[in-house]
């Protein structure tokens, strides 16, 4: 791990301007990414995971805005970039891989033609070159017979397939960050085991960072160094991947933990996390997750936690962190332990 | 139920805040008005005209000069005449033709269309075959065509223009309609419905209609445009309203035959011209901006 | 894909068949009496008074209606459309002379209407809710309400009344007398086209500014249409994703919008334009009309006012085949360009 974070998020802000009301989808979120590594960011849809990524890369659409705090990238302030640097940062120092390969990808060119124009674009090299690039590009992510896929249309590959393609189109100009936003959730169960393996192999041969977007517990056990636990735009706690499983301070976490079934542990009673994720035009007072939480209190509704750092490396924002063995009895009870 | 009421408030309150919308009711309210008290108005402003009106027929342009030459604007009349009538008069009695035309001519094929097409749409099978090849049939002559021929055959006069244009208008909706029934029938409300046992005719009057019914609400009002255009075309053609009736169209018709020097009856095109985009224009405006509110709404 | 040309080549005939009946009833609903006026060239023969029946006999106007029908689909089979008194000619013959010169009208209107229609557009999506869009839907909402006889008229009040640039009719007398003259080879039977393939410059430039008020009226009226069409498609496409993963590859905005975004927005427009032609064939009849210009409009126009019935069926006809047919194109070449219906 290098000393020198590659990218730094301070109290990050995005708000949204919509004709119901303003949508304060990030509202305070900071974290660190050291090259080399990944970053789990985790939590329900709606809580703003993939817009702090989609703010990082400046590709938020025009209802959007970066409303506040500090981007650093390489040293560079993000938010201070040009339009024009900014593009040049985009597909060349950082890419994203999205969801929906289907859609994601444009229907109307060959997976060839869009990598070699990712390629062209960042690159000094002729359209021959650029071409035989993309061709090793897919035979790199495990796509057999490249040079017929080549010019194949998108809605020609299999789902699995699509995703290989994205992941070679953003990695054709070796970004030193990729995001990868729910990249498996759209895939089969046994494709998604592929793809994952395929992305840890290229991080050590390219040595980027990865920051892995997901609901899924299981691809963040699997692939993050550290994680991000977000909850209604806010970061409630942030560790590494062994301390989070092991030992969450936040109730939410904690929550996610005990809801899924896990092979280390014998549990007959899965944890159910009470309540919804609350609109986001109408943020709960005080802590956000106030209203699902079994421990919370009036300060809870009142006062908003900071995010504190417990022990070196592992931050959490909660007001009752003491008080979560009260979240093991709850737990508990329904297993007459 | 109680969604539902909020949502109707919510869509209200998009569609006031839409400005051109608040446009469009301004010029129909005017339009209105207009209609109704057309007498008044023509005895106010054109009074000349207005005594020579036919008691037995208002909707006939009176003649107020017996000279076929073109007049200017003038006192008397406010908008000129044209072929010995006052333009005034059948512009604003135009406006009472235009509501008559179009309201019944986008009521009755909307009827029309919706009973096609939710008949088409609830029976499917070979009745919905048949009912949609044959409103291909009716849509592939093209719509002032087949309109003239009918008007041809039927005579001039405004109900003919009616009747044409109602028996070759019917088939948008009629479409409209059924692709909406089709795809509510597999909305999960519906299945829902169905699941717990509710009778087919019930389901589709409580559940499916409600949902279809806007659409078809937001195209008839853009048809009214449409509608009255064609008609007026037709009595610009010559095989519209009787000669001399109170309609844009006709007062246009009449400077047909002042072709050469279009800028001696100027009036004659620019009065009824205006009279007729404006009020276009309003329903346009109206049903576009219905069609934004609810368009959202459909989609998500 | 196939299936589905092929369905909608069997469809056809049927649906022809559909519109000769839906067309050939209204004529029958006329009586034997009325239809006789189309046959009657001149009032002698009405002369005696059993003149009418026997005449009715002799034409078979008293027949059972199916029996009608099918005799005259016969003879439109043949390529017999009945006798035209507008132009005094058989309306197969009447008609065939007319079309070359309301296509020429369509063929020119062609290209500013689709193109001039998708630069406003595009140009309309990409900079959504500024000045410049609210301009052209402002001026795309009035071409939407203005009716084009409405719009011809003013155009022919300013440009020709009060201006004298574009005259309306077809070409000046005095270039009249040459084209009946022996020398001229009329060979595609349009004005300008045969202008420039007789070697007359001036001819051609003259015809051409008789073109120039019908075009611009036409146009206005399609660009309304097809404007919205366009924008609304591109709106569409710069919502979807890969419009994002373009960006997120540092695309450059231009690249963005010219490459990705344009070719998947103008799938539909291009399929909506070829549909332009055929509706910009079938929609002259007003234009015509309004520019005094020779063609299928006015003279369906004439033969209505005239209840030259044999005239307004051919013409009816007539248009409607070219709908049909057009409307074939439009669906076959939706499924054809469009790579994703393509590769099924």
């Amino acid at each position: 791990m290098d000393k020198k974070p590659l990218l730094e998020v301070k109290g990050l802000k995005t708000y949204f301007h919509t004709d119901d009301g303003i949508v304060k989808a990030v509202d305070g979120v900071s974290f660190e990414v050291y090259s080399g590594e990944t970053l789990g960011i985790v939590g329900e849809s709606g809580c703003g995971k993939s817009v702090t990524s989609l703010s990082v890369m400046r590709l938020l659409d025009e209802k959007g805005e970066i409303a506040g705090g500090e981007i650093l990238f390489d040293g560079k302030d993000i938010r201070a970039l040009s339009d024009e640097e900014m593009r040049k940062m985009r597909g060349n120092d950082m890419a994203m891989i999205f969801q929906e390969p289907m859609t994601a990808l444009n229907p109307v060119y060959t997976i060839g033609d869009q990598i070699t124009e990712a390629i062209l674009l960042h690159q000094d090299v002729d359209k021959e070159t650029a071409r035989k690039m993309a061709i090793d590009m897919l035979r790199k992510v495990g796509i057999p017979e490249p040079e017929k896929r080549v010019d194949e249309y998108p809605h020609e590959l299999s789902g699995g397939m699509r995703q290989r393609a994205m992941i070679a189109m953003s990695l054709s100009c070796n970004p030193k960050l990729l995001f990868a936003d729910e990249p498996t959730t759209a895939l089969d169960v046994t494709i998604q085991a592929q793809i994952l393996e395929l992305m840890l192999e290229l991080q050590k041969e390219y040595g980027m960072a990865i920051v892995m977007i997901t609901h899924d517990l299981g691809v963040i056990a699997e692939m993050a160094e550290r994680v991000v636990v977000m909850y209604a735009g806010k970061v409630v706690e942030y560790a590494d991947v062994v301390t989070l499983f092991k030992d969450p301070k936040h109730p939410y976490t904690w929550g996610l933990m005990n809801a899924i079934p896990r092979l280390d542990e014998d549990k007959d009673v899965l944890y159910n996390i009470p309540g919804v994720v609350p609109d986001p035009l109408d943020f709960p007072k005080g802590c956000r997750f106030n209203t699902r939480c079994p421990l919370a209190t009036d300060k809870c509704r009142t006062e908003e936690p900071p995010l504190v750092e417990i022990e070196p490396g592992h931050k959490a924002a909660c007001w009752h962190i003491d008080r979560l063995v009260e979240m093991v009895k709850v737990s508990r009870a329904g297993e007459g332990a | 139920m109680a969604k539902r009421k909020s949502d109707f408030r919510k869509m209200m309150k998009k569609f006031w805040r839409n400005q051109t919308a608040v446009l469009g009711v301004v010029l129909l309210i005017m339009f209105v008005i207009i209609a109704i008290f057309a007498p008044q108005i023509v005895k106010t402003f054109s009074p000349k005209a207005a005594a020579r009106a036919y008691a037995e027929d208002p909707y006939q342009m009176p003649r107020v000069a017996w000279t076929s030459n073109p007049l200017p604007p003038s006192k008397d009349d406010p908008f000129g005449v044209i072929g010995g009538r006052d333009i005034f008069y059948g512009v604003i009695y135009g406006t009472r033709t235009a509501f008559k035309l179009g309201l019944t001519v986008a009521g009755l094929s909307a009827l029309i269309g919706i009973f096609v097409g939710s008949i088409s749409a609830y029976f499917g099978g070979w009745v919905d075959e048949i009912f949609m090849r044959i409103v291909d049939i009716f849509m592939s002559i093209p719509f002032l065509v087949a309109a003239m021929v009918l008007t041809t055959i039927l005579g001039k006069g405004l109900n003919n223009v009616m009747i044409a244009l109602v028996v070759f208008g019917w088939m948008t909706t009629a479409r409209l309609i059924r692709g909406n029934i089709l795809q509510a029938r597999e909305e999960q409300y519906v299945l829902a419905a169905k699941a717990l046992g509710q009778k087919d005719w019930l389901i589709i009057i409580k559940h499916i209609l409600p949902n279809t019914i806007f659409p078809v609400v937001i195209q008839m009002s853009m048809r009214m445009g449409s509608y009255v255009i064609t008609a007026a075309g037709l009595s610009f053609l010559g095989v519209g309203a009787e000669p001399g009736y109170a309609d844009w169209g006709t007062i246009l018709s009449y400077s047909r035959n002042w072709m050469t020097m279009l800028d001696k009856a100027w009036f004659a095109i620019v009065f009824p011209g205006v009279a007729m985009v404006l009020f276009v224009l309003a329903w346009n405006l109206v049903g576009d901006a219905l069609r934004d509110i609810f368009d959202p709404r459909m989609r998500s | 894909m196939t299936a589905y040309i092929i369905r909608r080549l069997l469809l056809l005939p049927l649906i022809l068949i559909g519109v000769t009946l839906i067309i050939f009833s209204m004529i029958w609903s006329l009586g034997p009496e009325r239809l006789l006026a189309s046959y009657v060239k001149s009032p002698e023969a009405l002369k005696t008074p059993d003149a009418a029946e026997r005449l009715i006999r002799k034409y078979g106007l008293d027949q059972p209606m199916p029996v009608m029908y099918g005799k005259w689909l016969l003879n439109v089979l043949k390529g017999d459309l009945g006798y035209s008194l507008v132009g005094k000619a058989p309306v197969a013959k009447a008609i065939a002379e007319r079309f070359p010169y309301t296509l020429e009208l369509a063929l020119y209107a062609f290209i500013p209407v689709v193109f001039v229609a998708i630069w406003l557009g595009i140009t309309s999506a990409v900079h959504q809710n500024k000045f410049s869009d609210q301009f052209i839907r402002v001026f795309a909402l009035i071409g939407w309400s203005l009716p084009d006889f409405v719009f011809g008229l003013l155009l022919l009040w300013g440009f020709y009344a009060v201006l004298g640039w574009f005259p309306p009719g077809m070409i000046d007398t005095k270039y009249e007398m040459v084209l009946r003259s022996p020398e001229w080879h009329t060979i595609t039977h349009m004005p300008t086209i045969d202008a420039l393939l007789n070697g007359r410059f001036d001819i051609f430039i003259n015809a051409f500014k008789h073109l120039v008020l019908p075009i611009l009226t036409i146009s206005y009226l399609w660009w309304a249409y097809l404007l919205r069409i366009t924008r609304s498609s591109m709106l569409e496409v710069l919502r979807k994703d890969y419009i994002r993963t373009a960006r997120a590859k540092g695309v450059p905005e231009k690249l963005v919008i010219n490459k990705h975004a344009k070719r998947n927005a103008l799938i539909p427009v291009v399929t909506v334009a070829g549909g332009t032609v055929i509706g910009l064939l079938s929609g002259t009849v007003i234009v015509e009309t309004v520019f005094s210009r020779t063609g299928m409009g006015r003279f369906l126009a004439t033969a209505a006012t005239q209840l030259d019935y044999w005239s307004i069926i051919g013409g009816a006809l007539f248009y409607s085949f070219i709908l049909v047919l057009g409307n074939l194109i439009v669906d076959v070449s939706y499924a054809i360009i469009d790579p994703r219906i393509r590769l099924h």
